[in-house]
């Protein structure tokens, strides 16, 4: 009796649910445009930065309730184009460090054109800033060593075709990071695909995301990577043994922020925007040991890292809206020249 | 009266079957049916070109070969394992059977990802903590292990899958009927003999039946390859499919890009589907006659404890080990530094189980998926099998084929199928929610079901129902009171198999997920994909801690119903 009692119960708790999910999702359901109170932002900045910033955006507006997700900018942008294919995009503000993606949804007309009252203040690497994307950081990429294993710090690219990096020194993968792709980008403007070459040739190995190879950097597992310099301050403020080299061409990969057309916390969005370019909130970004947009926020020391108008004189010049043409073409080669197993 | 009678028993057995093919064709056959259809119609135009193109890229035949390669060395080394395994406690007297056998299980809760976390943690070439200890104890220049090869990859793998084979044989050695044996040994055919024209030929569709699942999970599996293989060139198809998708920034080409590898990956798991019943022929073994002895025990003699001991040592070396690595790396301030007092702390536990909001989601979706689309799968599961095992209606042939989909489609294709059908084209979008991460796990573990019922349900012999049905036993009053009650442990094997599972589950959720639908396993991954290899070895060891609790629990309750 017990036996069949259960057997029911078991059919029936099957059924409804079957049944709640096929009939319930067609009017009201809880699926497509989540249009939760929150203000959603997507952004590839790590929770030590992200988080921080969020949580000051928090304190000044305590009546605007936020959230985000932090991860790699091709996930975050995959996430965004299915969700554009469902009709909906979930979030209302976007801060990545590939640069070529908010060129190409300003393109699709996925942005909103948006001057922030604070524009003067600011350092802009955009030749053909239209208010659509406004840089919020100026990121480097620098040679990260482990200190254990390195002991004299690389002072050119071409250090890394030394031996003592022989397959121990890793890139992340451009397809998963903007900041990996970005750099990417950049040195072969500079060096050529040449430079790759010489690289794989000298075994060099592709990570996965911009931090996991710092990890492997700092475990010993890699000499030395190509690091994002907040990140590989974090973990240097924690106690791994790693150091950042800055070769005299200056790798500097602009974080933008966009707003999405349509949302519906146009609102509260602009305010984060206006929120994230504040000196309040460039302080944090220099905090963490990256370089801010704002020339009136002063540096700490320790991170050896030039003003923000030095930066974007000594680094290494693209032109952005060149590079999101040739960014599939880019990864392609790329990916030829260091992922086929030889 | 009795006309009645057979007409009720008729339309129940047409509503099961409607309903059994209804729940296939939207759960499983729709997303594939999409999937083929992108990979070869762009707009609505047939297009062979472009799935030629991306056939014809090394990567792909690279990620083909490299799938198969870790498959089979995956299959053959866990059915070997398994198989000993499952001898080992049930037919030898091998001491402390009964905990052994439990023993054996439990790598079943460690999530294989985890475990190559953990393993390339301990035996990476450079940084792994086994290799810079031998290295320094023997002043070694050269690292002693490589993780990071398909022998690598495949040792994990099987280090984790193994209790698929396991469990199935196991329950086959177990139910088999003894007297088969016994009446061998009277007419004097000896021990090697009898293995090998008895035993062997009655478990054989056991182990073939894990070696398979085993198989088709390993072809499509994306954690292990993606923590030990990607780094160094090795893909996989999922792995590539992950990537590919993430490559052009996302755009709905990719997605078909994607939808032509999954459909490599189908037509490659037909094939082997294909092979496995070609060699399996037709025997039918029903192996439960209705009476019960206990099978004889071999003696091991002066070999019992050193089995014994073997047994311990690799439970401690593939269950222990990673699992301590596991919460020590998770106490780190930063991931590299030594293991020593002032660089340990609770911190990071702190962190993932206080203040990380992603944590809690995390765990509540796990969780909920789990038991929602194992109680869901074991019922659906018992109801198809039985249509396709015992039943004589019409239209049982669209079901049988039906039938076979789950076992043919690997995970990271579901999740492309399933992103496809349910994400608004038709009407009804669940993108972004958990409901279509729960939708893709029952058509995932569907073939769990399926095999395991359908396994419990072959051993029925049918004269036990005609029996009850000639004394006037309705169709359903002879279901519940003869089948069910003889397949539960069927079924409750088949609800073990689907939740423990699916609360680890990765390869599937790694597509699906959303900001708020994170499951523990992409939770994981994620942080340890960006570099917060303490935070997520943190996360792994709570995961772990969940994971032990709740089989526990399972236990108990199904201890409970079995008595």
């Amino acid at each position: 009796m017990k036996k069949s009692m259960m057997f029911l119960a078991g059919a029936a708790v099957c059924s409804m649910l079957l049944g709640g999910c096929g009939g319930g999702s067609k009017p009201g359901a809880p699926a497509a445009g989540n249009d939760s109170k929150k203000l959603i932002v997507y952004t590839s900045m790590k929770e030590n930065l992200i988080k921080g910033i969020v949580n000051g955006f928090k304190k000044k507006y305590p009546d605007i309730q936020v959230d985000y997700q932090s991860a790699g900018a091709g996930k975050l942008m995959a996430k965004i184009a299915a969700e554009k294919q469902s009709g909906k995009i979930l979030a209302d503000v976007i801060w990545t460090s590939e640069v070529p993606d908010f060129y190409s949804m300003k393109k699709q007309g996925m942005l909103e054109t948006y001057k922030t009252p604070v524009l003067k203040e600011l350092v802009n690497p955009f030749q053909d800033y239209d208010g659509s994307f406004t840089a919020a950081r100026l990121g480097t990429l620098g040679i990260v060593i482990n200190t254990d294993k390195i002991k004299n710090p690389p002072t050119a690219w071409s250090d890394l075709m030394k031996p003592e990096y022989k397959k121990a020194f890793g890139m992340a993968n451009p397809a998963l990071s903007g900041t990996s792709y970005m750099s990417i980008a950049i040195l072969e403007k500079k060096f050529g695909w040449k430079f790759f070459e010489q690289l794989k040739a000298n075994g060099a190995r592709i990570g996965k995301g911009s931090g996991e190879v710092i990890d492997d950097t700092s475990s010993g597992e890699l000499s030395a990577s190509l690091g994002v310099d907040y990140i590989t301050n974090g973990k240097i403020k924690k106690g791994a043994h790693l150091a950042m080299c800055y070769p005299p061409e200056l790798i500097v990969v602009p974080s933008p922020v966009a707003i999405f057309k349509g949302s519906a916390k146009m609102d509260a969005a602009k305010k984060f925007v206006d929120y994230l370019l504040s000196a309040e909130a460039q302080a944090m970004v220099a905090n963490e040991g990256t370089i801010p947009v704002r020339g009136d926020v002063k540096m700490p020391d320790k991170f050896h890292l030039p003003a923000p108008k030095d930066a974007l004189k000594n680094s290494i010049k693209i032109n952005f809206a060149e590079a999101v043409s040739s960014k599939e073409a880019t990864i392609k080669k790329f990916s030829e020249i260091m992922q086929v197993k030889k | 009266m009795s006309a009645i009678k057979k007409d009720s028993g008729f339309g129940v057995a047409h509503i099961i079957l409607f309903f059994s093919i209804a729940i296939l064709v939207i759960v499983v056959a729709v997303p594939v049916l999409l999937i083929l259809f992108n990979a070869f119609f762009v707009n609505g135009h047939f297009n062979s070109r472009d799935f030629y193109n991306v056939l014809m890229q090394p990567e792909t035949y690279a990620a083909l070969k490299n799938s198969l390669i870790i498959a089979s060395c995956t299959t053959i080394g866990s059915t070997i394992i398994g198989t000993f395994f499952a001898w080992l406690v049930t037919r030898t007297d091998l001491p402390y059977k009964g905990f052994m056998k439990g023993v054996f299980l439990v790598p079943f809760m460690l999530p294989s990802f985890i475990g190559a976390l953990a393993w390339k943690m301990l035996l990476s070439p450079n940084a792994g903590f086994i290799n810079k200890f031998l290295m320094s104890t023997f002043h070694l220049t050269e690292p002693v292990f490589n993780i990071y090869n398909y022998f690598g990859i495949s040792m994990v793998e099987v280090m984790y899958l193994f209790p698929f084979v396991f469990i199935q044989v196991c329950g086959a050695l177990e139910r088999m009927d003894p007297t088969l044996e016994e009446s061998a040994r009277i007419s004097g055919a000896g021990l090697l003999t009898i293995t090998r024209k008895i035993t062997i030929p009655l478990v054989m569709p056991s182990i073939l039946s894990g070696a398979l699942l085993i198989m088709l999970y390993s072809m499509a599996h994306f954690g292990t390859v993606a923590v030990l293989g990607v780094e160094n060139g090795i893909y996989n198809i999922p792995t590539l499919i992950y990537e590919r998708i993430h490559q052009s920034g996302g755009s709905f080409e990719a997605i078909r890009t994607g939808t032509v590898l999954a459909t490599v990956l189908v037509v490659s798991a037909a094939v082997i589907i294909w092979a496995q019943h070609k060699i399996l022929g037709k025997g039918h073994y029903q192996i439960i006659g209705g009476k019960s002895f206990r099978p004889m025990e071999l003696k091991l003699r002066g070999l019992r404890y050193p089995l014994l001991a073997f047994c311990i040592f690799y439970i401690a070396f593939t269950i222990v080990l990673p699992t301590v690595v596991i919460f020590l790396v998770g106490g780190l301030k930063t991931y590299g530094l030594a293991f020593t007092l002032e660089n340990l702390s609770l911190d990071n536990y702190k962190y993932i189980l206080t203040e990380y909001t992603v944590t809690k989601d995390a765990i509540f979706n796990s969780i909920s998926l789990g038991l929602a689309a194992a109680v869901i799968t074991m019922f659906a599961g018992v109801m198809i099998s039985y249509v396709i095992v015992k039943m004589k209606v019409r239209g049982k042939g669209i079901l049988e084929f039906l039938g076979m989909l789950p076992f043919s489609v690997p995970g990271s294709v579901i999740a492309l199928g399933v992103i496809l059908a349910w994400s608004g084209q038709f009407g009804i979008n669940l993108y972004n929610t958990v409901w279509i991460i729960l939708v893709a796990y029952i058509a995932r573990y569907m073939a769990f079901s399926l095999k395991s019922n359908s396994a419990a349900l072959e051993q029925v012999h049918d004269s036990l129902m005609e029996a009850s049905r000639s004394c006037g036993a309705t169709m359903w009053q002879s279901l519940k009171d003869i089948v069910i009650p003889l397949v539960r442990p069927g079924m409750l094997a088949s609800f073990f198999l689907i939740f423990l599972p699916a609360l680890r589950e990765l390869t599937v959720s790694i597509m699906l997920y959303s900001p708020t639908t994170r499951t523990i396993g992409v939770a994981i991954y994620t942080l340890n994909e960006d570099g917060e290899t303490v935070m997520s070895a943190a996360l792994a060891g709570i995961a772990l801690i969940i994971i032990v609790t709740g089989q526990t629990i399972i236990n108990r309750i199904t201890k409970k119903v079995g008595e």
